[in-house]
């Protein structure tokens, strides 16, 4: 069964298999056709000849004594001629030869003048028609035929006995005229012959034409099955296999090259070598880039460890100070981001804190901002004033930038022992203050960005806090925070959300927001960095002065 | 957000439909950097400017400095919550800005 199965879905098979099929088809055609042909000829000249022979037979007949025959007179001649008939049939090989009179009427009757037959010939029974026998035409045809031999339309007529019925051996009958010397004819001739020597020339002509058929398919099958295989299955074999092993191995294998002089073959080999290439290639390249990926993520997670870490990052962050708390968080949209917060000491009693805003993301944000995060220390560390901190910063950034990225950023210095505050901003949001019960937006005086334009001034301020008073500054992606419906969150929807709970801690606050803008953003997309810094102040710490 | 563009001579039009994001502002950049040779007035039209983020506003000082070597610059048509934005980052300062006048 699994032989069978194997064969019929075996190409080879399937091709060799219809030509076979192909090849007898023909056969059966040519040879038939081939026969028809050959019987047509055969009988052609097979009548031909007894036609000439006939006409020899007739020739031995006088065709002016027939009637005297037949009363009884010229017994002589006819006693000759009789012989003679004989002897022909013997030496031509002939069944019988009969010469009869037809009634002219309706050409119904005959009556017999000879009829030597020749048994042997054809191992037949015949008996001969003794002089005068009468006898009714055997049938329309042998009467029509009579006729147009009387008649002499033809020279001669032919009666076909190929498939008999009566037991009789098929024959051929030729007929014939025979004329008188007034040129009319007065009797007919007819030569049997018998026709068995059709079927024995046609039979070696069939056993020839099958055997040339299964000869020549035999013959094609093996050739065609020497070039399908040598062309066609070892090939797609060939290429099957290698391409399995490629599945397997992933890498170039020996070239299949010119493997079938099939053009479709050939180019499949070729395609397969390409492709090989291409997937080697391919995968060399993937593997590349994935490791270039692994790399670049994890030093981008170092990259947001170190930028989240430049910044203090533990809170409460002075465990000895009373006189405030602070909270501050950093969320980039990314890994690394552009905002940042930060806060340090000045002296003693003054802290410096800063909130800024590159404009930018990502890695070029992240490097600006770390930059401007170190510049800003430096210059607060050596210079009190925060104008004069943001002017320094300024200069300092455009010199040096090439890439037009600039910073917003505000800047206040908080005096503990007074809650005073001294600001400057530079192109930054407004902070909101909460002065006594309520957050509100305070409307600062603004210098322009940082890192944009060299020789920019700034302006300084100053906000006095009471205790219990909170200072909130924050980055754009709060107010900008937007939802699916491209709604921005804004600077008021902001204070609304501090003024929930505007009692609550630094920290708290901060919480708050960022559960209002997960809230508000709800599904959509966080696409800026979020930063934010909360302070609050909680009076003089008398322990710490006398210290 | 989409960008027109008309130039008159050597003098240069773009108009801002939708929002200027750290998403777009870097396709304006290519636009705007691209367009500049030989331009002597750039006339920067934000009617239809809903939103700049900073990385937007980076684009215009950039647009601004290289301005500034061969001619005139000047943002018209500006919106309330765009200009707010410029005020707040003193862009007011110092490009040449201007409100859309809704009276006319």
């Amino acid at each position: 069964m699994k032989l069978i199965q194997k064969l019929r879905s075996s190409m080879a098979f399937n091709i060799i298999g219809s030509i076979i099929i192909v090849l007898l088809i023909f056969g059966i055609l040519v040879s038939t056709l081939g026969y028809f042909i050959f019987t047509d000829t055969f009988k052609r000249e097979y009548s031909t000849t007894t036609y000439h022979m006939a006409d020899t037979a007739a020739s031995l007949v006088n065709g002016d004594h027939l009637d005297d025959y037949l009363e009884g007179r010229e017994q002589e001649e006819y006693q000759q001629t009789r012989e003679l008939l004989q002897g022909f049939c013997l030496k031509m090989n002939v069944t019988m030869v009969y010469v009869i009179l037809v009634d002219r009427s309706d050409y119904g009757r005959f009556v017999s003048v000879f009829n030597p037959i020749n048994n042997a010939v054809d191992n037949s029974e015949y008996t001969e028609w003794e002089l005068g026998h009468e006898r009714d035409t055997t049938n329309d045809e042998y009467r029509r035929k009579y006729q147009a031999v009387y008649e002499q339309q033809v020279p001669y007529e032919t009666v076909y006995r190929i498939k008999t019925t009566d037991g009789q051996h098929s024959h051929i009958t030729t007929l014939v005229p025979i004329i008188g010397s007034d040129g009319n004819v007065s009797a007919i001739l007819c030569m049997q012959r018998p026709f068995s020597e059709l079927f024995n020339a046609a039979r070696p002509y069939l056993i020839v034409i099958a055997a040339a058929t299964i000869i020549l398919a035999a013959l094609a099958s093996i050739f065609i099955a020497l070039f399908i295989r040598k062309q066609f299955v070892n090939p797609v074999r060939k290429i099957t296999k290698e391409a399995t092993r490629f599945s397997k191995e992933n890498t170039i294998g020996e070239p299949l090259g010119s493997v079938s002089r099939i053009e479709e073959i050939s180019n499949l080999a070729g395609s397969i070598d390409t492709m090989e290439h291409d997937m080697v290639s391919y995968i060399d390249n993937l593997t590349a880039v994935t490791a270039e990926n692994e790399r670049i993520g994890t030093e981008m997670a170092l990259a947001s460890r170190i930028q989240s870490t430049s910044v203090p990052n533990t809170f409460p962050p002075f465990l000895d100070r009373k006189e405030f708390d602070i909270y501050a968080s950093m969320t980039p949209a990314k890994e690394v981001g552009g905002d940042f917060y930060n806060f340090y000491w000045i002296d003693d009693d003054h802290l410096a804190v800063v909130i800024g805003d590159v404009s930018g993301k990502g890695i070029p944000g992240a490097l600006f901002m770390m930059v401007t995060n170190i510049l800003t220390n430096q210059a607060a560390q050596s210079m009190g004033r925060p104008a004069e901190i943001l002017a320094h910063v300024n200069e300092d950034l455009c010199k040096h930038n090439r890439v037009d990225m600039f910073v917003t950023l505000w800047l206040g210095i908080l005096d503990t022992k007074t809650g005073r505050i001294v600001a400057a901003n530079a192109g930054h949001e407004y902070p909101a203050i909460q002065h006594g019960g309520e957050f509100s937006l305070l409307k600062d005086k603004h210098g322009f960005v940082l890192g944009g334009m060299p020789g920019m001034k700034y302006t300084e301020y100053e906000i006095t806090l009471a205790p219990g008073d909170k200072l909130f500054v924050y980055t754009d992606g709060i107010p900008e925070a937007t939802n699916s419906n491209k709604e921005l969150l804004g600077t008021d929807r902001m204070i609304d959300i501090l003024n929930k709970d505007s009692s609550a801690s630094p920290e708290g606050i901060i919480n708050n927001i960022y559960k209002s803008i997960d809230d508000f953003v709800g599904k959509a997309e966080q696409f800026d960095d979020i930063t934010m810094l909360c302070l609050e102040y909680k009076g003089k710490d008398d322990q710490d002065n006398e210290h | 957000m989409n960008i027109e563009k008309i130039l008159n001579g050597t003098e240069l039009t773009i108009a801002l439909d939708g929002r200027l994001d750290a998403n777009t502002a870097d396709e304006l950049e290519t636009e705007i950097v691209n367009s500049l040779e030989g331009i002597t007035g750039l006339i920067i039209d934000l009617d239809k400017l809903e939103y700049v983020s900073s990385a937007g506003l980076r684009v215009f000082l950039l647009t601004y400095k290289k301005m500034v070597k061969q001619g005139e610059m000047k943002i018209v048509n500006v919106n309330e919550d765009v200009m707010s934005i410029f005020e707040m980052t003193e862009f007011t300062d110092i490009l040449d800005i201007n409100k859309k006048e809704e009276n006319k």
